[in-house]
C-alpha cells in the first residue's frame, strides 16, 4: 500500500515535470523560468535537508489540525444526529458555516493569533472540520434500524451504542472520509503558511516564490507529495486493519 | 390524533390485547389503511395474523408494539407488560459473534433458558460465527433466540421464520409452545396450512374494500408433531382462504 502511494505519486510528479520540459521546450523559455533538469537536481541536493525539516514540520501541523478536527467533528456529529432541536440546530449551522470559505478567515486568526503554530493548527483544522462535520453528522444521523430495533425495544438502547452501530456500519465510508480529509488538513497547513506563518515548508515555498525559484519550488513539492502520500497510506493502512479487526469477513 | 394506550392488571393468569376503534393512515397517503378496526387478542398461546401482502399486517403489529405514531383509537392490554415486535430483516452487531451476543443480551434470570432455546433452534454451529458469516435461515432463528431471551408477554414475529425449512419450523412452534405455555405469541405469516395448523386464533386482515376488515377463524393448535385430520385441516384452510 505504501509503495503503491509513493510510485503513483512518483508516476504523477514526473509526468508533471516532463510536461514543463515539454512547455520549456515549446516555447522556447529561459533557464530563468523553467530550471534544466540538471538544475533542479542540484538544488535539490542543497535544499533537501532542510525542506524535509520543514515538510516534516508542516506535517506535524497537519497531523494534529487532522486529529483535532476528527474529534471536533465526532463530539458534534454525536450531538448533531439528535433529532432534537439541539440537533437541527447544530445540522443548519454546519452547512451554512461550511459553505464559507474558511481560508478567507486565515488573516483574522493571524492577526488574534500571530504567526506561531496555533494559528497554523487552528487553519488547518478548520479547513478540514467541515467536510468532516457533515459527512459524519450524515453518517451518524442515519438509523441502521434492522439493527437497532432490537436494542431499542428492549430498552437496551443508548447513546453510545446507537454511535456505535452507526460508525461500525459505515466503518468503510468514515474511514474514506478521513483519509479523504487528510489531503485538506495538508492543504490547510500550507495555505496559512503561505500567509503569515514563520515556519513549515509554505513558508520555504512563499521564500522561493521571491526569488522566482521554481527549483526550489518543485523540490518542496516533491517533498510535500511523498509526506502527504505516506500519511494518506498510513490512515488507508489503519483503516483497514480497524476494519478487518472489527468486521468479520463475508459468508 | 394518536392512540390511546393503556394496561390493565389481570387477576387470573390470562393475557389479552384489545384494540378499539383503530384508524391508521400512513402520512401523504389518500386513504386510511384502517378504519375502526377491532381485534382482540385473547389468551396466551399462537395467534395468526394472516393476510396477501400489502393489507397492513406489519403496521398493525407495529401499532400494537408502539412502534409507530399517528392513527387514532385504543389499544388496551391486560396483564401485558411487555410487548416485543421482530421480524425477519433484523440483523446482529456485526462486532461479536452470535454467541457472544446472546451472552451480553440475556438477563442473567433467563441465561438457564439459553441452551434449551439455542439446541431447538439448531444454532449451536453458529454460536463462534458473526452475523454476516450465516445462512438466512439461521440469521432468523439467531435473531429469535434473542428475543425469546427477553421478558416478554406477547412476542409479535413477522415473519421471523420465513427463511426456514418447515420441518424446523415445526419444531420451534412446538417448543415454543412447550416452553413458553403462559406467554402470547402473534404470528405473521403466509403460509395458510402452518397457521391452521399450529395456530389457536388465526386473524385474517383483509382488503381495503371489505368488511369487516377483520376476521377470526378457529385454527387446530397442534401441539405436537402428529398429523392433524386432513378434513379437518382442509376445512380450516378453505376458511381462512375463503375469508381472506
Amino acid at each position: 500500500m505504501f509503495l503503491r502511494r509513493l510510485y503513483q505519486f512518483m508516476i504523477v510528479y514526473g509526468l508533471g515535470l516532463l510536461m514543463l520540459m515539454g512547455i520549456k521546450a515549446l516555447f522556447g523559455l529561459s533557464d530563468y523560468v523553467i530550471p534544466g533538469p540538471g538544475e533542479i537536481w542540484q538544488t535539490a541536493r542543497q535544499v533537501f535537508g532542510g525542506y524535509v525539516l520543514d515538510v516534516l514540520n508542516t506535517l506535524q501541523v497537519a497531523i494534529l489540525g487532522h486529529i483535532l478536527s476528527i474529534a471536533m467533528a465526532f463530539a458534534v456529529g454525536i450531538v448533531g444526529r439528535l433529532t432534537s432541536w439541539m440537533g437541527s440546530m447544530i445540522k443548519t449551522a454546519a452547512f451554512n458555516v461550511q459553505a464559507y470559505p474558511i481560508v478567507a478567515v486565515a488573516p483574522i486568526i493571524f492577526i488574534l493569533l500571530g504567526d506561531g503554530f496555533s494559528s497554523r493548527l487552528l487553519i488547518a483544522a478548520m479547513i478540514c472540520y467541515f467536510p468532516l462535520l457533515l459527512s459524519i453528522l450524515g453518517i451518524l444521523s442515519e438509523p441502521v434500524d434492522d439493527i437497532e430495533h432490537f436494542f431499542k425495544m428492549t430498552g437496551r438502547i443508548t447513546w453510545r451504542l446507537e454511535v456505535k452501530i452507526r460508525a461500525f456500519q459505515n466503518l468503510h465510508k468514515l474511514t474514506t472520509v478521513i483519509v479523504g480529509s487528510a489531503t485538506l488538513a495538508v492543504v490547510g497547513t500550507i495555505v496559512a503558511e503561505f500567509i503569515a506563518a514563520s515556519a513549515g515548508i509554505g513558508v520555504s515555498i512563499r521564500r522561493a516564490l521571491y526569488q522566482s525559484d521554481l527549483s526550489k519550488i518543485l523540490t518542496a513539492l516533491f517533498l510535500i507529495g511523498i509526506c502527504s502520500s505516506l500519511y494518506l497510506a498510513c490512515l488507508e493502512w489503519a483503516g483497514r486493519r480497524l476494519i478487518r479487526r472489527w468486521q468479520a469477513p463475508g459468508p | 390524533m394518536s392512540i390511546e394506550y393503556s394496561q390493565r392488571e389481570s387477576e387470573a393468569p390470562q393475557v389479552r390485547l384489545l384494540c378499539r376503534d383503530l384508524t391508521y393512515r400512513y402520512p401523504h397517503a389518500n386513504h386510511d389503511l384502517f378504519k375502526s378496526l377491532h381485534v382482540d387478542i385473547d389468551g396466551s398461546g399462537f395467534h395468526a395474523l394472516f393476510g396477501p401482502s400489502g393489507v397492513g399486517k406489519t403496521t398493525l403489529a407495529r401499532l400494537m408494539a408502539d412502534k409507530l405514531t399517528g392513527g387514532s383509537g385504543k389499544i388496551t392490554t391486560i396483564g401485558m407488560t411487555h410487548i416485543l415486535y421482530t421480524y425477519n430483516m433484523e440483523r446482529l452487531p456485526g462486532w461479536c459473534s452470535v454467541g457472544d451476543h446472546l451472552h451480553d443480551i440475556t438477563p442473567s434470570l433467563r441465561s438457564a433458558d439459553m441452551a434449551p432455546l439455542v439446541g431447538t433452534f439448531g444454532i449451536q454451529d453458529c454460536l463462534e460465527a458473526h452475523f454476516s458469516q450465516l445462512s438466512l435461515g439461521q440469521r432468523n432463528r439467531a435473531n429469535l433466540v434473542r428475543y425469546l431471551l427477553q421478558e416478554f408477554d406477547l412476542l409479535i414475529m413477522d415473519e421471523s421464520l420465513a427463511n426456514v425449512d418447515e420441518r424446523t419450523r415445526q419444531l420451534i412452534i412446538l417448543k415454543l409452545k412447550q416452553m413458553f405455555p403462559t406467554k402470547a405469541f402473534l404470528y405473521i405469516s403466509h403460509n395458510v396450512v402452518e397457521v391452521a395448523r399450529f395456530c389457536r386464533q388465526i386473524l385474517v386482515l383483509r382488503g381495503p374494500r371489505k368488511d369487516p376488515r377483520i376476521l377470526d377463524v378457529q385454527g387446530l393448535d397442534c401441539r405436537d408433531r402428529q398429523k392433524p385430520e386432513t378434513d379437518q385441516l382442509n376445512r380450516i384452510v378453505l376458511e381462512v382462504m375463503n375469508v381472506s
